[in-house]
């Protein structure tokens, strides 16, 4: 590998992405609490409070503000030197990127073969036929949401109208099921009855 | 709605809901922007953000994060809390909405934490996680605003709210975005329609009075008000005025409260200019069998009751179900159910009792790579009367996968039944004496042959392609064969559908659907649309 290639492999490693929470002098403090020095001579001016930066850290875990870019690496990522109070939070407060939720909905023998099914969220003051379903066979539907990571969406599974809501065993409404914005999140729910199929 | 039904309207109200508790005080949010992403349920403020509780407590920062799914806001640079004469100062703040807690953070000082009395604070534990604050992108913002009202675990009232797409953003004076999860904010009272697009206009932990534009399928545009009240997951209640712009209006009502693990109890009600109908219902769980009772009155004198029990789905060999229902209960009309008869006075209560067999399949593999399932329904009706009314129905789904994102399904329905009235077959389904003329001035002779056995049987064809998460086709064809049916009497013989969800903006999301009922009641085709918007 050539010095040149090895140069830009060590500054993007050093790259990292970060929520400021605020500037002081040669302090520079960041979402997940971390506190990290500015280097010797660099300036918090021009740095907003709440909106994200990137940071090239130091052999001495000094921070230098950079240009961000798409493939800086999360604050959870930052090593423990560099941080003057305490480490970040493993969990990364990015939520900037969008993760794909699968959910998986198995519905009864005596669902009619014919109708859609439907999620129903918040999001939409709990709308009956917000999202439809793509079925994967006779009883077996399937829906990849595009979340934000950290989202966590509580939803509701109908046939198209508050009359086909969803059941449980007992034919009493259900909790809301929640779908969550990880990366790869899976949720397989299983439909005992309809608010009109008994 | 006419007084007594009003009444029984309002007592159910009273009975369901008694665990209906009043509204938190709200907080308040300010900022130069304030955006909002409706999955995360995230509200960051900038360009100077002022925070202010319930109990006088007012903040200000930098920037502010509130996590509506904790209740917790994080103050991001130059941030100062301030209640009565007592104040603290930090870099950055974190506080909690409903708590006492305040978390102090300060490059100078470290981490301390002290209430929201804001006493001395204390030197604390570094908890990081208090003081995340998301990274998010301003542009795939559901919401941007610049005042926030929040209602803790109920809603936030954004004034004004735009809803910014890369075109530009639809301002509105004032949106009310509910966010509670209890069952009953999903219920509703009005009847379906097309397209329904609610409009918060107050709204408590407890409650929401809506408004809704709604496109009903016939009467074209309508304008709808809805009151929910809910306690939870266990009970609400909900009532609505539907007033399409051409046409009468509906009032509907509609309640539910969970009875302990078991039981459950229902209520609705619809009134038209045409009269009201009421509905109660009982179900039961008794292990995995069960029960329900069922109560239907309307204000015309006509009214039903059906007892049913069930048993659980009882395991067959090569994995198929069966279940057995049977049931009891009346039909009645004031002045006679039965009017085809002379002496119909005599027959103003009908009991009938039945019995309904249902088996099913499990999903198998087929030959081709393919998929089926299939059902079989029987089920028989007594009446006290000398009439029985038999149903048969069978259903096969076939799907096969092409690829993750091609699938092709086909799949037959057909119920047969019969009406059968010993003795009377004829005075029930007489022998027209005239051919019966449809819409289209058609006379169909083959309906002479209808003497109360009917047979709908549908194939239909579905192609899906799904290329993205957010992407995806379905064009459908579907042919029915029954009898009775013939041009415009009767489902259409032919109908194609098309449906597309698509995302066009980061932040919305768009379901159109468009179907063709081909040759039917004299027109070539009758188009139908779907529209749904999704966050």
């Amino acid at each position: 590998m050539s010095p040149a290639i090895v140069i830009i492999a060590a500054a993007a490693v050093s790259l990292f992405r970060i929520v400021p929470l605020a500037c002081d002098g040669d302090r520079l403090i960041v979402a997940g609490a971390g506190v990290l020095r500015l280097a010797d001579g660099v300036s918090c001016a021009g740095i907003v409070p709440g909106r994200a930066i990137a940071v090239a850290l130091d052999d001495a875990g000094r921070a230098t503000p950079q240009r961000l870019s798409s493939d800086a690496l999360p604050t959870a990522k930052i090593p423990r030197t560099a941080y003057v109070l305490a480490p970040a939070v493993e969990r990364d407060a990015d939520e900037t990127t969008l993760v794909t939720s699968t959910i998986d909905v198995l519905v009864p023998a005596r669902t009619p073969p014919s109708d859609d099914i439907y999620l129903s969220t918040e999001r939409t003051s709990w709308s009956p036929a917000e999202v439809r379903m793509d079925r994967v066979d006779a009883r077996h539907f399937r829906l990849a949401l595009r979340l934000h990571r950290g989202a966590r969406v509580a939803f509701r599974v109908t046939r198209g109208s508050y009359g086909t809501t969803e059941r449980d065993a007992a034919r009493t409404l259900p909790p809301a099921h929640i779908a969550v914005g990880e990366p790869d999140a899976h949720i397989t729910v299983v439909i005992p009855a309809w608010a009109d199929i008994d | 709605m006419r007084a007594a039904p009003a009444c029984v309207v309002f007592a159910a109200c009273a009975v369901l809901l008694p665990g209906a508790a009043s509204a938190r005080a709200s907080v308040s949010l300010d900022g130069g922007t304030v955006v909002f992403f409706s999955d995360t349920l995230a509200l960051i403020a900038r360009d100077g953000a002022t925070l202010t509780l319930a109990d006088g407590t007012r903040a200000r920062a930098d920037a502010a994060y509130i996590d509506l799914k904790t209740d917790r806001a994080v103050l991001a640079g130059h941030a100062r809390v301030v209640r009565g004469s007592e104040a603290v100062s930090a870099d950055a703040i974190a506080l909690e909405l409903d708590g006492d807690r305040v978390d102090l953070l300060d490059a100078s000082t470290g981490v301390s934490h002290t209430t929201r009395r804001l006493g001395a604070a204390t030197a604390a534990e570094f908890d990081a996680e208090r003081f995340a604050f998301p990274d998010v992108d301003d542009r795939s913002a559901f919401i941007r605003s610049r005042h926030a009202t929040i209602t803790p675990h109920a809603d936030v009232r954004f004034k004004p709210a735009a809803f910014p797409t890369s075109i530009g953003g639809l301002p509105v004076p004032s949106y009310l975005y509910t966010y509670a999860t209890g069952a009953g904010f999903g219920a509703t009272s009005l009847a379906g329609a097309t397209f329904d697009q609610p409009y918060g206009l107050f709204g408590t932990q407890t409650s929401l009075t809506a408004l809704h534009a709604r496109w009903e399928d016939g009467p074209g545009p309508a304008v709808a008000l809805q009151q929910q009240v809910v306690s939870g997951d266990d009970a609400y209640a909900a009532v609505s005025l539907d007033q399409p712009l051409r046409g009468y209006s509906v009032h509907g009502f509609n309640a539910y409260r969970r009875l302990g693990t078991r039981y459950s109890a229902e209520a609705d009600a619809s009134g038209t200019i045409y009269g009201t109908v009421m509905h109660g219902a009982l179900t039961a769980a008794f292990g995995a069998a069960g029960g329900r009772m069922d109560y239907t009155r309307t204000t015309a004198g006509a009214s039903s009751y059906t007892a049913s029990l069930r048993t659980p789905d009882e395991p067959l060999p090569g994995g198929l179900t069966w279940r057995l229902t049977g049931s009891t209960g009346f039909d009645a009309q004031r002045g006679g159910l039965l009017f085809e008869l002379p002496d119909a006075h005599n027959y103003s209560t009908v009991w009938r009792k039945g019995i309904d067999l249902f088996v099913a399949t499990p999903v198998v593999r087929v030959p081709f790579g393919a998929t089926l399932a299939t059902t079989v329904d029987a089920a028989r009706t007594w009446y006290a009367f000398p009439h029985t009314f038999d149903t048969l129905s069978a259903t096969a789904t076939a799907s096969r996968a092409f690829s993750k994102k091609v699938t092709l399904f086909a799949g037959y329905q057909s119920t047969w039944s019969a009406d059968i009235y010993p003795g009377t077959q004829t005075l029930f389904y007489p022998t027209p004496i005239t051919p019966l003329l449809l819409p289209d001035g058609t006379p169909y002779y083959g309906y002479a042959a209808f003497t109360g056995a009917r047979t709908f049987r549908s194939q239909n064809v579905d192609l899906q392609v799904t290329p993205d998460p957010n992407t995806a086709y379905r064009l459908s064809v579907v042919h029915t064969s029954d009898f009775p049916q013939f041009d415009g009497f009767g489902r259409p013989v032919w109908e194609v559908r098309g449906d597309v969800r698509f995302r066009p903006f980061p932040n919305i999301g768009l379901d159109v659907g468009r179907a063709y009922d081909f040759a039917w009641g004299g027109t070539r085709w009758q188009p139908r649309w779907s529209f749904a918007i999704t966050p």
